[in-house]
């Protein structure tokens, strides 16, 4: 008895570990050198990470699923490079986590969309997106200039984003809920200090128009007017991606 | 349910309902004014209502030792149902969000009823509510046969079933309060992350368990193509979902990865959730539904083993065919588009097998609805196995990404494949263990097959044109060599083509509506005969020699 | 260490393909070793009649 049920454990043991074996090796070879990739991959010295405001509005654009109808991901066709902007490369998104790539453009891309278009265009359109495009198929978010912004665990995100790899000071954390609302103040005590941590070209205005409530509106503006300007990497003379063997 | 456990099944039923409900509750108390707290309520009421209806049976009588002689099919039951109800759900949010991309107004002022928030409410409801919910059903059902061995206990199957439906019930929910990682496929948070992990090694220890107590040494195929499924979805699922809590009583997480490696870890996940879950698993089904219900052994048997590997081995090196043109290297676009095309080699032969399967039963195909419908998901397998291979290769996905050829060929695969084959195990499964010689009504069954052909086919076409419209509208150049159409041309005529899906996805719709009514019919008026039965039976003195559940069967 | 990414792009790209056929040759060989026949004929077979629909006791 014991025998026979030994040899039919080994039998589904066998099986088990040839589907792992067969199935992981794939994946480990192609993936792994992936992870050695900032060894070749171009940099960007000048790229900064993103304001607690501007976090703040990223995980808005994540909440809603905005992800699913915009691409963030130019890719280097000469069509897309014409209609969007320089394609994106692989730096400009170092400090997503996750990604938000995107893989349908039920509406445009969006990878350089920053300081395209007014704030004031883009709180009439998130209001309502058919008052100043007829023939969208948007959603409305209207609800995101009611509803005033949660301030008081940002510090938290600061933290967690900087144990998996994005370079937060200290400083930034301490004051992430200060900076949140001084980024959309510009008259306030603490915009300075939005300034003197994220650097000069940090855009401190208020993004819904009105600089006395901060509301989730402010952050996913001041999001949408970021992308593509953490750096200007895509912008200078194109660095190859991979190097020719 | 509770009378089928024996006494130490129904106190480890209480033991994990407790700590189910320990853990909600802080939950509850930790997430307080975060949607994490309102998940911890859900877990702590479905821990507590599990908890009266154990107490509830607790003194029951235990079940005789003669349940040993027939196979445990209470679960599968649940199952089916659970993946009925399901497949309705999902199914109507996919197509309201379907007529909200032809009417955007078509909502109301609420954050929740967004086509950002309902849209993943519609992948995970059909992908992981009905798919999921039916692999694990016919799992079950399939093991037990092809080993000729009874599950190894009562309780263990249903901590699976409700555990995996909490899973997705707390996965929806989520999405409607804004809870989502962002991953396509993968959105759920950490916390639910955590506890499918939980549910999913017990699902494989049990599979596992069962097999170890099969007759026959050789395993039969279905068997493997089921336990590819429940490996290797393990495997990605861990590996995609890294993630850091922003603190514990939070719903929000960061994923690990960032930038290019996420963007690979999540396609090397999300294509392979295509293979392992929407593929392998349906394959393990159509190899022992379609052969029983024909009435003839697969046509090559050794073509089955072969492709198999053939699957586990190339759809892995196959993800970064999603980003091709993208940022990732250019090597990593040309392995997977190698390997993309190569892959159509093991899946036509899969869908070959299934198909000569047949040859010979062709009478029966034109008879029988159910065998209609597994044949149509063969055809369909084929076919959406042709067109990814096909879209794979870069010049042609530079024209079908980010379009709606690309949401066509998930819907040819979705619906044509994975919804048919498993209409068809359902349809075949009810009748055998409901005891019944077949469906309360064969023209339902026969109309939710031309319903589902139909609405496949209307969506299908809808979305290549749409989608081949589009790619062009977008690469075109007028003759002063500039772009000829802005985004919102393009977008203008998608329109009618959008209407013409969600006018198929409601015929798709209704033929499941159908079909979960046929089903439910059928379990009443089996019950009904059951309780007759029982009444006549009742003079008899209640061990009656032999198994009461053993009817004439088929 | 510019070295280890390329020794690992060099070993992805070439390791892929003896792989593949190396994997493609056990699995045939295996699929069609004489001493298979028996159990997977018996096996396609066994699904179709299971009269007795109840499990085996041993
Ligand atoms: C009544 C039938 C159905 C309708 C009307 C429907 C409708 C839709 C719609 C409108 C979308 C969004 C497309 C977009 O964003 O442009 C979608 C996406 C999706 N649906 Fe369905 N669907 C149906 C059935 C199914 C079934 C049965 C499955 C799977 C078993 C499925 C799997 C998916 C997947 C995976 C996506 C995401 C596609 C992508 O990201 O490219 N659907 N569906
Ligand atoms: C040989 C087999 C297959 C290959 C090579 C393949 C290839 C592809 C390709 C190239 C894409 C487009 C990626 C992009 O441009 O974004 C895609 C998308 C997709 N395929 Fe397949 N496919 C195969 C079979 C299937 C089957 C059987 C299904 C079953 C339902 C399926 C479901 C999907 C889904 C859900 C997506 C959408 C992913 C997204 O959200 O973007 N595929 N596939």
């Amino acid at each position: 008895m014991f025998g026979f049920h030994y040899r039919l454990e080994r039998k589904t043991i066998g099986l088990v570990l040839g589907i792992i074996g067969v199935a992981s090796i794939g994946g480990l070879v192609e993936i792994a050198p992936l992870f050695t990739i900032h060894q070749t991959v171009e940099d960007a010295p000048d790229m900064r990470v993103y304001t607690p405001l501007e976090l703040a509005g990223r995980n808005i654009y994540i909440r809603e699923g905005c992800y699913a109808c915009h691409s963030q991901m130019i890719r280097t066709l000469r069509d897309e490079v014409e209609r969007y902007g320089p394609y994106s490369l692989a730096v400009e998104s170092k400090y997503d986590h996750p990604m938000l790539w995107g893989s349908k453009r039920t509406g445009p891309d969006l990878a350089r969309l920053g300081e395209k278009y007014s704030d004031d265009w883009h709180v009439a359109h998130m209001i309502n997106p058919r008052a100043v495009v007829p023939e969208s198929v948007m959603p409305s978010y209207a609800f995101l200039q009611r509803t005033e912004l949660r301030t008081d665990d940002l510090s938290d995100h600061l933290k967690a984003q900087r144990k998996v790899g994005v370079p937060y000071t200290d400083d930034m954390i301490a004051n992430a809920a200060a900076d949140a609302y001084g980024q959309a103040a510009p008259d306030s005590p603490a915009a300075d200090g939005v300034t003197k941590r994220y650097g000069k070209a940090t855009t401190v205005r208020a993004f819904d128009g009105k600089p006395t409530d901060l509301t989730e509106m402010d952050a996913l503006v001041a999001y949408l007017q970021i992308l593509g300007r953490l750096t200007d990497a895509a912008h200078k003379p194109v660095a190859t991606a991979e190097k020719k063997p | 349910m509770v009378a089928e456990l024996t006494k130490n099944e129904r106190q480890g039923a209480l033991v994990i309902l407790l700590a189910l409900a320990v853990t909600g509750l802080a939950m509850a108390a930790g997430g307080r004014g975060d949607p994490f707290g309102i998940h911890g309520a859900m877990v702590l009421v479905a821990a507590i209502v599990g908890i009266f209806a154990v107490i509830g049976g607790y003194y029951a009588p235990e079940p005789s030792p003669e349940r040993l002689d027939s196979y445990y099919d209470s679960p599968t039951k649940f199952g089916i149902v659970a993946a009925m109800v399901w497949a309705v759900a999902g199914m109507a949010v996919g197509d309201w969000v379907a007529w909200l991309l032809a009417y955007p107004e078509w909502t109301f002022d609420a954050a929740w009823a967004s086509f950002g928030r309902l849209r993943p409410v519609h992948t995970s409801g059909v992908i992981f509510g009905f798919g999921g919910n039916a692999l694990i059903a016919t799992s079950f059902y399939v093991m037990q046969r092809t080993s000729r061995a009874r599950l190894p206990d009562q309780l263990t199957p249903w901590f699976v079933l409700f555990g995996y439906n909490l899973f997705c019930v707390i996965a929806a929910t989520g999405y409607l309060m804004g809870v989502t990682q962002s991953k396509e496929y993968a959105e759920p948070e950490w916390y639910a992350d955590i506890w499918l992990v939980i549910v999913w090694v017990t699902y494989f220890v049990l599979y596992l368990r069962t097999l170890n107590r099969r007759k026959e040494p050789h395993i039969y195929v279905s068997n493997w193509y089921y336990l590819a499924f429940i490996l290797v979805v393990a495997m990605l699922h861990i590996v995609n979902n890294l993630a850091v809590p922003i603190s514990w009583g939070s719903a929000k997480s960061y994923s690990l990865f960032s930038g290019v490696q996420d963007a690979m870890t999540e396609w090397w996940y999300g294509h392979n959730a295509v293979a392992f879950f929407l593929t392998s698993g349906f394959l393990g089904m159509m190899y022992y539904y379609m052969p029983k219900r024909a009435g003839r052994p697969i046509y090559s048997y050794r073509m089955s083993i072969i492709s198999f590997w053939g699957i586990t081995f190339f759809y892995m090196w196959a993800g970064s065919h999603h980003l091709h043109y993208t940022a990732l290297p250019q090597w990593v676009q040309s392995l997977g588009m190698t390997f993309s095309v190569m892959l159509l080699v093991p899946s036509w032969v899969s869908a070959g097998n299934a198909l000569m399967t047949l040859n010979g039963a062709w009478h029966k195909v034109r008879d029988d609805a159910v065998l209609r419908f597994m044949m149509v998901a063969a055809v369909f397998y084929g076919l959406s196995t042709f067109e990814g291979s096909f879209m794979a290769i870069r010049p042609v996905n530079s024209l079908s990404h980010y379009t709606d050829w690309t949401v066509g060929h998930v819907h040819a695969g979705a619906l044509g494949w994975v919804a048919m084959i498993t209409f068809g195990a359902i349809y075949a499964s009810v009748p055998w263990l409901w005891k019944r010689n077949g469906m309360y009504s064969a023209k339902l069954v026969e109309a939710h097959f031309w319903l589902s052909l139909a609405g496949t086919i209307i969506y299908v076409f809808a979305m290549w044109n749409s989608g081949i419209i589009q790619g062009l509208m977008w690469r075109t150049y007028n003759e002063s060599g500039t772009l000829a159409y802005s985004f919102v041309d393009s977008l203008v005529a998608m329109h009618p083509y959008y209407i013409a899906r969600a006018i198929g996805g409601a015929f798709f719709l209704l033929g499941a509506i159908i079909g979960l009514y046929n089903i439910w019919m059928t379990i009443r008026t089996a019950s009904q005969d059951q309780a007759a039965q029982n009444v006549a039976d009742r003079p008899v003195t209640e061990p009656a020699i032999g198994a009461p559940a053993l009817q004439p069967g088929e | 260490m510019t070295i280890t990414h390329d020794l690992l792009v060099w070993f992805s790209k070439s390791f892929g393909l003896f792989y593949l056929i190396g994997l493609s040759l056990i699995v045939v060989v295996y699929a069609y070793w004489p001493a298979n026949q028996k159990p997977f004929n018996a096996a396609a077979q066994a699904i179709l009649h299971d009269d007795d629909d109840k499990p085996y006791r041993g």
